[in-house]
């Protein structure tokens, strides 16, 4: 590849602006933004939801959703002026010049087709029918190429996991070779194992066939980690553009600059800020507050957690956390705590009574006591009811309501404590709050009942990377200030390494390595919990995330990780993990 | 790969089998429960006959011993389930002494030929225009057409085949009236006894299609606007495949498959609808027996009909279940 | 493209678009329920400003076509029976007044109890789990294949006259299986959702869950399902009065279509004894589309987009 193919721009926009006609007038998605992408370059579009990075892309791609269209401006690809084309031109340039990787990679392959003819229809569009061993080989060659075998292509989609589905998309995608790559969030459904591996294919592809990519996404370090030049979106205007170097080091836009602080890293500065430690409620009993004993959990043949004995003494508030990518058994651990799944084998004891077997008075002690926060803020609240039914219900039920104004007043002060203004958000209906809104009620409905146990199960997983720092610190305070423990169960082993007393690693339903954050988290011992830091992209040009493509034999290291056994690296006092 | 998992199967056998048992304990035990004695029926049929009846206490007893019913209810019942197995229902009362399975027999072609013409094309033609409803390249007057005809497609066929049979038939003359071949031409392989069939069957099986694709129009619609919006169909787009084909292999393809479930679940009232209109084209089939037989108060027509089109459903029911697998790959992945 | 082409499909987009904004105020559902409400209120009014006398037989003159027209026998219509008079001598008017309302009592009762009984056992099924569901589900399976107007053909046959009362019943035995199963299925996928597991840790009781945080959300599905069951309560009833199996003495539409085909009113050309009836039943059906389509456009505003 020469200088001078390098610096020849394969796309450029020019004065774009996009708009969605709607009830309201005229929404500007995308405002006169301007960009330039050389060819063999990789561009990251970054921003939040509704910036209109995506929209972009489609605009690139002519494929709007109704009713927006490209305003003004102009799109040139490659000398090719994108907006002058015909339908059916367009149709043809689609693939053969631009390649568009959706995002949600789960869902865009054909459920009823095999994977192959998924390939050989796209060929056959551009180039016309040709013959099935010709067909098959270019589909081999593709699939190869993504690091798939051959026999990928006879399967279907369903029969695929989700990285391999990713694989194939971005084998579709080259598959003629185009002049762009439009990658819209390709890893954002995928563990970050499995994300560092995509990632690289897809940056190995673009290296070989010397394409320009774009790379759309939110996540800070895995820009860092991918592309050389970022381009900053935010409602719909390009806020900042440069090499990636420049962004990170020294951010010019103040939202560029949330954007890179946001993220917390292992060992950086805590974005949290203790001020004082509150006391534990008192407790009448003697017992732990929350004990497993051999807890195991089965469904059908598979073992999502093996025998599990802890006991969380509870007289000095903690945030335990409980770390593992999905399937590692920690959701389960969180529905069996609450009492939503009962364990195939042994015991869960709420200070020492049975969780499966409570009277109806013991159980509402229970529940007022042990509560929680979801994953989904959107699924929390019921869409018939306004907000405050879901903090005004448990408080009447659990009879901590003296009057009705004692109720709201209550409400109002768990609103303001987790900054959110009672007046604007208690009497609307779900649907007119953001995520990162309704998660914060749902942890101001925790406050209200002030339990001794919360347990949360991937807060901040669902709502906008700038907020999830403000949340997390929402639910420190409830430990800081409010003396409540904390369960915290996260696939985030930088949150958790800011947040917890005790950190637990889940494998495959095993504890793999346990103990206090700076130790597991900071110098990981167990090769399972090296992979995960390891794989974690930082937004920080230094720390590189492995450059060592391909050497990460998947097989192998699954096998050195199966061989290891659980590390222990110490104790706090009031968690006692039993040793296995 | 390839094959029917087999616990699928056996729960599908289940359900089968299940269905063919309470329906036929259903129609058994409902005659049973009523004051009406058939035998008696039959006499009053014998007296009307004959003018007087001599000894009729005797000929009474005589007739429930033909009929089986002096015997104990269980074996009554024994006996009902084993003669339904091999389609045996006894003598038909009105047409003596001619046994159900022949006069079931007789009418069977027809109700099938029909029903598979009309069910066939409703299915493919409702189908076909519900998808081009959603399809952002659909001609213009389609978008605007069929949400008006689907006006009709509220109406059962009864009402329908009763327009149509005023209109084509009895104003028009374009068709014939009642029956399902020409009183002229001798049933037999001849061209003139098909097209007379043809031509007889065409009203009947238009009233049943142009009230019915609308159901399936609209289900169609609606799964087309959910497939639309899929992650596969725009990638299908970015693939830069023709619309056309992405119409049909990514879109019509995927939404199909609970259309197919609808199907099975719906032949049962699609049948019981096409007795209705038989029934008022005085069409050789089904329909027709059953009226005669309601008209003549003859049970056994009555429970042999009715026992022959739920098994007609139900197997119907069990082969689009065993079909399904091959359509839809991912019930196989999921029950294996 | 033309500037002015743009702007007035815009201004179309945008009136469209405006619709969006109250869900309930959908043309196809007020058409709908103005339909069925004509229907109800021709029944109520007919009592009042007709005589009801007029729908036995023989208190008019026979086969008298309606006004404007003129029968085979060369009479034309009168102003006593503005709608013709049928074969046995009995009054359009008075029998679609006496007989309209009763079709729907049928359809709206048989759909009542089905419903009661598919939320019952939907909510049984899909809250206890178990042999319950497994049982319900298996029923509700068989049931739905078996075609009900077989059933009730036999039942009806071997007992003779029924009450329209008695043929809803029958008729509700049939049109629980689709209620049942629907409830079941959203039963189960809310018993996963967030609010409801919120619920349960604000320590609610099951009823609580049952009827206070899942009941209102079936609402637009619960519909749904009704209007549909009251069409398919409706054609089977028509079904059994048109092969002369429903009530015997009471006038309902279903059963003036029975007399008129046995009369041979098609080909005496006495279109108006079973064109009106028709007419009659197939606005109601229409109402009863429009009503469902009008729901499922409120409960899933993708659909809006399209008309």
């Amino acid at each position: 590849m020469t200088e001078e193919t390098l610096d020849k721009p394969v796309l450029t926009l020019r004065d774009i602006s996009i708009e969605f006609p709607t009830p309201k007038g005229v929404v500007q998605a995308v405002k006169n933004l301007d960009l330039t992408i050389q060819k063999g370059r990789r561009v990251g579009f970054i921003g939040e939801s509704g910036s209109g990075k995506t929209t972009t892309a489609l605009a690139v791609m002519q494929m709007l959703a109704e009713p927006g269209r490209v305003a003004s401006g102009s799109i040139d690809l490659a000398g090719m002026d994108v907006l002058a084309l015909s339908e059916e031109e367009m149709r043809k340039t689609r693939l053969s010049r631009i390649a568009y990787i959706p995002q949600g990679a789960m869902n865009s392959l054909n459920p009823v087709m095999r994977v192959e003819p998924q390939m050989w229809d796209a060929i056959i569009a551009h180039e016309g029918n040709m013959d099935r061993t010709a067909l098959k080989q270019r589909s081999d060659a593709a699939l190869a190429s993504v690091g798939l075998p051959a026999h990928t292509g006879e399967l279907f989609p369903h029969e695929l996991s989700g990285g391999m589905k990713q694989r194939v998309c971005i084998a579709l995608g080259i598959i003629l070779n185009p002049d762009l790559i439009i990658a819209d969030e390709p890893t954002s459904a995928l563990d970050v194992v499995t994300q560092r591996q995509v990632m690289q294919t897809l940056k190995d592809i673009q290296e070989q066939i010397g394409s320009g990519l774009i790379l759309i996404g939110h996540d800070m370090g895995l820009m860092a980690q991918s592309v050389d030049e970022l381009a900053v979106l935010k409602d719909g205007e390009l806020v900042e553009h440069g090499t990636v170097k420049q962004i990170i080091e020294a951010p010019k836009h103040p939202y560029t600059q949330d954007l890179i602080s946001s993220v917390p890293l292992v060992g950086g500065d805590s974005f949290l800020n203790p001020d004082r430690n509150a006391d534990a409620p008192k407790r009448d009993s003697q017992e732990p507050l929350l004990r497993f004993e051999n807890v195991r959990k089965d469904y059908g043949a598979v073992t999502a957690l093996h025998p599990m004995s802890f006991a969380l003494q509870g007289d000095t508030p903690q945030i335990i956390s409980i770390v593992g990518q999905s399937g590692s058994g920690k959701s389960t651990m969180g529905s069996i705590m609450l009492g939503f799944n009962p364990p195939s084998q042994g015991r869960v004891l709420y200070e020492g009574q049975d969780v499966q077997k409570m009277s109806a008075a013991q159980s509402l002690e229970f529940r007022k006591n042990v509560q929680a926060v979801f994953q989904d803020p959107y699924a929390c609240f019921n869409p018939f009811y306004r907000v405050n039914h879901a903090l005004k219900f448990p408080f009447k039920q659990f009879g901590l309501a003296q009057s009705e104004a004692h109720t709201q007043q209550a409400m109002e002060e768990a609103c303001a404590a987790v900054g959110l203004d009672p007046d604007l958000v208690l009497s609307r209906y779900p649907h007119q709050l953001s995520g990162g809104q309704r998660q914060r009620l749902i942890v101001a409905r925790a406050l209200m009942l002030s339990p001794k146990l919360l347990i949360a199960d991937e807060p901040v997983s669902m709502v906008d990377a700038s907020l999830r720092a403000t949340i997390l610190s929402n639910i420190y305070d409830l430990k800081d200030k409010y003396g409540i423990s904390i369960l915290y169960i996260t696939h985030d082993l930088a949150t958790a390494y800011h947040v917890s007393d005790y950190v637990m690693v889940l494998y495959k339903g095993h504890v793999v390595e346990a103990g206090p954050p700076k130790e597991v988290i900071g110098q990981p011992q167990h090769p399972y919990t090296q992979l995960l830091i390891d794989s974690i992209p930082w937004p920080d040009l230094e720390r590189s995330w492995g450059d060592g493509r391909g050497e990460h034999d998947v097989e192998k290291l699954q096998a050195q990780v199966e061989r290891a056994s659980a590390v222990y690296r110490g104790d706090v006092a009031g968690f006692d993990l039993a040793r296995v | 790969m390839g094959r029917i998992p087999r616990d699928y199967l056996i729960n599908r056998l289940v359900t089968l089998v299940l269905t063919i048992l309470i329906a036929a304990t259903i129609i058994w035990i409902i005659p049973r429960l009523s004051p009406v004695d058939p035998a008696e029926i039959a006499l009053g049929r014998m007296a009307a006959g004959a003018g007087a009846v001599a000894n009729s206490e005797e000929i009474l007893a005589q007739l429930r011993a033909n009929m089986g019913i002096d015997q104990p209810l269980i074996v009554q019942y024994l006996k009902y389930l084993t003669g339904a197995l091999v389609f045996d229902f006894g003598l038909s009362t009105a047409a003596f002494p001619t046994p159900v399975s022949t006069l079931i027999l007789n009418a069977l072609p027809w109700t099938l030929g029909l029903m598979i013409l009309s069910l066939i094309i409703t299915f493919f033609i409702g189908n076909l225009l519900g998808a081009l409803m959603v399809w952002d390249r659909s001609p213009k007057l389609v978008r605007v057409a069929i949400p008006a005809a689907m006006v009709f497609t509220s109406i059962p066929p009864i009402l329908s085949g009763l327009l149509l049979m005023w209109i084509f038939a009895a104003k028009l003359q374009w068709f014939p009236l009642t029956g399902a071949y020409s009183i002229f031409v001798e049933p037999g392989w001849t061209w003139s006894f098909v097209s007379s069939v043809l031509y007889h069957g065409f009203l009947p099986a238009l009233s049943i299609v142009i009230v019915t694709f609308g159901f399936w129009a609209l289900g169609m619609r609606g799964l087309m606007i959910t497939v639309q919006g899929e992650d596969y169909v725009k990638l299908a787009e970015a693939k830069g495949l023709r619309p056309r084909y992405i119409l049909y292999r990514y879109m019509i393809r995927n939404a199909i498959l609970p259309q197919i479930t609808a199907f099975a679940l719906k032949i049962g009232l699609l049948i019981a609808g096409q007795v209705l209109v038989e029934r008022i084209f005085a069409y050789n089939g089904m329909g027709k027996l059953l009226y005669d037989a309601i008209l003549n108060q003859d049970f056994p027509v009555i429970q042999g009909v009715s026992y022959v089109i739920i098994l007609m459903t139900a197997l119907s029911v069990f082969l689009v279940d065993l079909l399904y697998p091959f359509i839809d790959p991912r019930i196989r992945h999921e029950a294996a | 493209m033309a500037e002015t082409s743009m702007t007035r499909a815009e201004k179309r987009q945008l009136r469209r678009l405006k619709r969006f904004d109250n869900p309930w105020m959908n043309p196809k559902l007020i058409w709908g329920v103005g339909l069925l409400l004509g229907i109800i209120a021709l029944g109520l009014i007919g009592r009042v400003l007709w005589d009801p006398e007029l729908v036995f037989t023989g208190s008019a003159p026979l086969k008298l076509p309606p006004i404007g027209f003129e029968n085979i026998r060369g009479q034309s219509g009168v102003l006593d029976h503005p709608l013709g008079t049928d074969g046995g001598g009995r009054d359009m008017l008075a029998l679609i007044i006496i007989g309209a309302p009763n079709t729907l009592f049928v359809g709206l009762l048989a759909s009542l109890i089905g419903m009661s009984i598919g939320i019952f056992l939907g909510f049984s099924a899909g809250f206890l789990g178990g042999r319950t569901d497994d049982t319900i589900r298996v029923l509700a399976d068989v049931m739905i294949t078996i075609p009900p107007l077989l059933i009730l053909v036999v039942f009806q046959s071997a007992f003779g006259d029924v009450t329209l009362t008695l043929m809803a019943l029958l008729i509700a035995g049939f049109v629980w299986q689709s209620p049942t199963r629907l409830i079941r299925a959203q039963v189960l996928s809310m018993k996963q959702s967030g609010y409801v597991q919120m619920a349960q840790l604000s320590g609610a009781s099951t009823s609580h869950i049952m009827f206070n945080e899942m009941l209102p959300n079936l609402v637009p599905y619960l519909f749904g399902s009704f209007i549909a069951n009251v069409t398919t309560s409706i054609v089977t009833a028509v079904g059994l009065e048109v092969l002369g199996l429903g009530p015997q003495r009471i006038p309902t539409l279903g059963r003036t279509i029975y007399e008129a085909i046995n009369a041979g009113a098609l080909i005496q050309n006495l279109w108006w004894w079973w064109g009106i009836p028709t007419l009659l039943l197939a606005t109601m059906f229409i109402g009863l589309l429009l009503i469902n389509l009008g729901l499922d456009e409120v409960s899933n505003p993708r659909l809006r987009k399209l008309s």
